[in-house]
């Protein structure tokens, strides 16, 4: 019986085939097994054989022979029922049998009684059973016993594993949400190391198309699979948002409705992004709430960006209007690192914290180890203080030195290459001119532009386009790249290609936010927008190239002729 | 960038000359809300218009709002191939009235 139990996890049916083998060794007409609920109020027959089929049926845990039995904890013998008081004779009405004799055993395992084992009538002879009966019956039912309660812990036991494998299943999908990081060369290395199985932190990093970095850090408040969801969902808003708004501060209002929208009551993410661009060393970051992030400075001091905003999830309405302040930094070639509190709480193995100062202190020791290995230094510090770790850990580091010695390098090249730069080598130059960045200077330009369009054999109309596209952009260039200043250079250039024209416009001011540039909506008719759509009407390809090394901008125009 | 003004046949007439552009297009804004303020119908001639840039062309499109707002009117008449083609890209071209003369300007003011 007991290998029976072991070999099937199905309770039910074991219970049948036990009550079967008792019944029949005992020599019993019917036999019945009754099984206390959890509550240990109802009493219910989970099995029965022989004389009567009453499987389902239920009684009050102290009614009958069976519930006296249970209350007790004690077998018992009615050799003749018509003596006994408590015998519910209820069933016999129903089934039209005669029960004479009863034997009734509780199955219990050490204080705990799980329920009773009831067999009735003896086979043969007067159909009353014997004390040796009893003592059969009291055998088998404390076997019994102990055979349902391993049932049950093998079932709680196979229960929990597999929830644990469904966590192992969710910590292997947080896993893929978190970034690649097989190049090694990449300025931006991070690492996660959850306390438990799956882990409500965060961090992510990938490239824009125009070279520079995207990049965020979070912590969603708790722990466990709520967090943990809350994770994988900011995550992805911030990574599919991201490819398309390139405002940090923007970007974080954007995930903050979101959030707001639909979150749980009461959870919240703390979560520090921003934008890093390799090829000026520059980071624009926005901070909702999280633990300030630290610059080491390239002189060996640590400058800290503490929240500006409160963390994300918490108010749909801001203090700035629409987005989350922004902080920029220029890293020259220091590093800043963003890390959760995991970090700086951790326990030392003196059982101090870390906190901030040790953090920092661990950073600067370790200035000749590369990036990873700086945050790895950090992990193994708090892991081997705090082996049942309190908290998630998570760092991310954007180091700059790399980007510093290719800027460096690229000024040197840029300085030898730019007189031979005349554009691509199968185009043919046709103009270039320099003009000062004044509204009165336009005039010039079109009349080039012009004259040039008509010398490559261009209709007059073509050619009238042309000059609106070149015009209009030129205006930009005053306006918003110079901000309407008349000591700025704007540099054109007009090349012939392969049965096209190819306009440079390139300008030495700030570079600009090309996500901003866009053709305005033509409901809303403002001058601004109306010039970039004229430009985008008129020619074949308009884009922003990557901006020079030295700053500014470029911008390439395309007119098939 | 240069401009005329005359009264005619109970309306203003408005000749700009030249290139409407981002150095001019203020002069021009101001000489159209001006003429516009006279709280006549109002009829621009852009026949001597030979370049007119989206400033120029937001002026024109200001003037009128504000000719509309006042309860009056402003339209475009002997409208240059160049200016043209820039109202075309702008797709003012069916915003506007745009008459082929000036006569026929008058009378669809009247």
């Amino acid at each position: 019986m007991g290998r029976d139990f072991a070999s099937t996890l199905d309770i039910e049916a074991s219970l049948s085939r036990a009550i079967e083998h008792i019944t029949d060794y005992v020599d019993a007409e019917g036999g019945a097994l009754f099984m206390l609920d959890d509550a240990g109020e109802t009493l219910r027959c989970h099995a029965s054989v022989g004389a009567t089929e009453i499987t389902g049926m239920t009684l009050n845990s102290g009614q009958g022979i069976v519930g006296r039995c249970v209350q007790s904890n004690a077998s018992e013998i009615i050799r003749d029922v018509t003596k006994d008081p408590d015998f519910h004779g209820g069933v016999d009405e129903k089934t039209g049998y005669t029960t004479r004799s009863i034997l009734c055993a509780p199955m219990s395992v050490k204080d705990e009684c799980l329920g009773a084992i009831e067999l009735i009538n003896k086979r043969g002879g007067d159909g009353l059973f014997e004390d040796s009966d009893l003592h059969l019956l009291q055998a088998m039912s404390a076997s019994a016993g102990m055979a349902i309660l391993n049932a049950r812990m093998a079932e709680a036991l196979v229960e929990q594993e597999r929830l644990a494998r469904e966590l192992e299943l969710a910590a292997e999908i947080q896993r893929s949400l978190l970034p690649d990081q097989s190049d090694k060369d990449f300025p931006i290395v991070g690492i996660n190391h959850p306390a438990r199985t799956v882990s409500g932190d965060f961090y992510d990093f990938f490239p824009l198309d125009d070279g520079r970095i995207c990049f965020n850090l979070g912590d969603v408040s708790g722990k466990g699979m709520n967090a943990a969801l809350l994770m994988a969902k900011t995550a992805s808003l911030y990574r599919c948002l991201g490819k398309t708004i390139r405002k940090p501060g923007r970007l974080m209002a954007r995930v903050n409705a979101e959030i707001c929208e639909t979150a749980t009551r009461g959870m919240f993410v703390t979560l520090a992004g921003g934008i890093y661009d390799p090829a000026t060393g520059v980071v624009r970051l926005s901070n909702a709430g999280h633990e300030p992030p630290l610059f080491h400075q390239p002189d060996g001091q640590f400058k800290a960006f503490p929240a500006e905003a409160p963390p994300v999830g918490i108010t749909p309405i801001l203090a700035d209007g629409d987005e989350f302040p922004e902080s920029e930094v220029q890293l020259d070639g220091g590093t800043l690192y963003i890390f959760t509190d995991g970090v700086t709480e951790g326990y030392l193995e003196d059982g101090r914290e870390l906190e901030v100062e040790g953090f920092k202190a661990s950073i600067r020791d370790n200035a000749s180890l590369d990036a990873r290995g700086r945050l790895e230094v950090v992990i193994d510090l708090i892991k081997r203080g705090d082996t049942a770790l309190r908290d998630d850990l998570t760092l991310l580091a954007i180091d700059d030195a790399a980007g510093l010695a290719m800027r460096q390098s690229d000024r040197g090249m840029a300085a030898v290459s730019s007189e031979a730069d005349g554009g691509d080598d199968d185009e043919d130059l046709l103009l270039t001119l320099n003009v000062p960045s004044r509204a009165d200077r336009l005039k010039l330009i079109r009349n080039a532009v012009s004259e040039t369009a008509l010398f490559c054999g261009c209709q007059k109309d073509m050619a009238r386009d042309i000059v609106i596209a070149v015009d209009e952009a030129c205006q930009n260039i005053i306006r918003h790249a110079y901000g309407g200043s008349p000591n700025g250079e704007i540099e054109l250039k007009i090349c012939r290609g392969d049965g096209e024209l190819i306009i440079l416009l390139r300008d030495f001011a700030e570079t600009i936010d090309i996500s901003k540039v866009k053709p305005r909506d033509l409901d809303d008719i403002k001058p601004g927008g109306l010039g970039t759509h004229f430009i985008r009407e008129v020619m074949d390809d308009v884009e922003f190239l990557t901006p020079p090394l030295d700053g500014g901008n470029l911008l390439r125009m395309m007119k098939r002729l | 960038m240069n401009h005329e003004v005359k009264e005619q046949g109970g309306a203003v007439i408005v000749a700009l000359e030249g290139d409407v552009d981002l150095q001019s297009s203020p002069d021009a804004r101001k000489v159209l809300l001006e003429c516009v303020g006279k709280r006549m119908p109002v009829l621009v001639d852009l026949s001597k218009v030979g370049y007119i840039d989206s400033s120029g062309v937001a002026s024109l499109v200001e003037s009128l709002q504000s000719a509309r707002k006042s309860g009056s009117t402003l339209i475009l008449v002997l409208v240059s191939e160049g200016a043209r083609r820039v109202l075309e890209l702008a797709r003012l071209d069916k915003v506007f009235t745009i008459c082929d003369t000036i006569e026929d300007g008058l009378a669809e003011v009247q």
